[in-house]
């Protein structure tokens, strides 16, 4: 399957991926979310990166 | 008051039925003609506590290998319950039983600590994929009420915070303990802020680093372990925020944080 980089617009090849899968963009590094949407399409969104304090 | 201190106190310190008493002396120094606001930790045993209710606890581990625990609702009661509740009041009490007045806090009191809910955390799964996950009821501080502390320190209490915030919908959130204790220094503009632990500072190649500067922590951060790594950050935090310095050393010696304060003891972190 082959999925577009919404930051570089580049080609992404992807076999399996799972919702939430983190994949990067081999032309410009960005790393991207899977999201699936309603209609079971898949489709990438940059991913949101939350610090690593994550509480005690 | 002269001087403006914040400890955190790390759970190990809280284990065990003998109190720790040269660093409840040092802190009662402490009190005495400087302004002390303490931090406390204890996630192990919000983990205790949970597994006796029998609420099986996930950790989750990021992709730098931080391991850290998933906190769901129903964890996030818990560990309010064990933090604000059990943790908070035995050392107020023992504090209190020294001669010190302190004065126990959760981020909720007076909306002391405000934090905003991390939408998404990413992690490494059981598979080794990367994924992003809900993030739970964990937060990242946004506010500290800075006037409350100011009024309770300067009528002689001892603050004694617990790492637990309210959200901006008043949900519970489960804050880092040292960054709270980082953002509680910069809020009072403290002149040191300490970091207890069980080691005598920071370690590399087996030898104590008497001082870091924030300038070189970069490099030094990539030969260090993810333990101590969030308390470096942590101090960071702080000193960029305006703390004079902070310190990271063992809580477990003689005069813990008074050699600390004196440069005997510990790393000492600074611009």
């Amino acid at each position: 399957m082959k999925l577009k980089c919404p930051e570089c617009d580049g080609d992404i090849e992807v076999k399996e991926v799972i919702e939430g899968e983190i994949l990067s963009c081999n032309d410009c590094g960005a790393e991207l979310e899977v999201n699936k949407k309603k209609d079971g399409s898949i489709e990438l969104k940059v991913a949101e990166s939350e610090g690593e304090d994550w509480g005690e | 008051m002269n001087m403006r201190v914040v400890v955190k106190i790390g759970g190990d310190l809280l284990k065990g039925d003998a109190p720790n008493v040269p660093l409840i002396e040092d802190l009662k120094e402490l009190v005495e003609g400087r302004g002390l606001a303490i931090v406390h930790g204890g996630g192990d045993l919000v983990t205790e506590m949970a597994k006796r209710l029998g609420k099986e606890q996930r950790f989750i581990v990021s992709p730098e290998g931080f391991k850290s625990r998933y906190t769901d609702r129903e964890t996030a009661e818990i560990y309010a319950m064990v933090m604000a509740g059990e943790i908070n009041t035995k050392i107020v009490g023992l504090l209190q039983s020294f001669g010190i007045n302190a004065i126990g806090l959760s981020g909720f009191d007076g909306g002391l600590l405000r934090a905003e809910r991390k939408e998404r955390l990413v992690i490494v799964d059981e598979q080794g994929r990367k994924r992003a996950i809900e993030g739970g009821y964990t937060g990242k501080i946004t506010s500290v009420n800075t006037r409350l502390l100011e009024i309770l320190m300067g009528e002689g209490y001892t603050p004694v915070i617990s790492p637990l915030a309210m959200g901006m919908k008043f949900e519970p959130l489960n804050v880092d303990g040292d960054r709270t204790t980082s953002a509680v220094a910069k809020a009072i503009r403290a002149d040191a802020v300490i970091y207890l632990t069980d080691v005598e500072g920071v370690l590399l190649d087996g030898k104590i680093v008497p001082k870091i500067s924030i300038v070189e922590v970069d490099e030094l951060l990539k030969r260090i372990g993810a333990g101590m790594s969030t308390k470096i950050h942590a101090a960071v935090d702080a000193v960029r925020g305006g703390v004079g310095r902070a310190i990271i050393t063992s809580g477990f010696v003689e005069r813990p944080i008074l050699d600390a304060l004196e440069g005997r003891r510990g790393t000492v972190i600074s611009l």
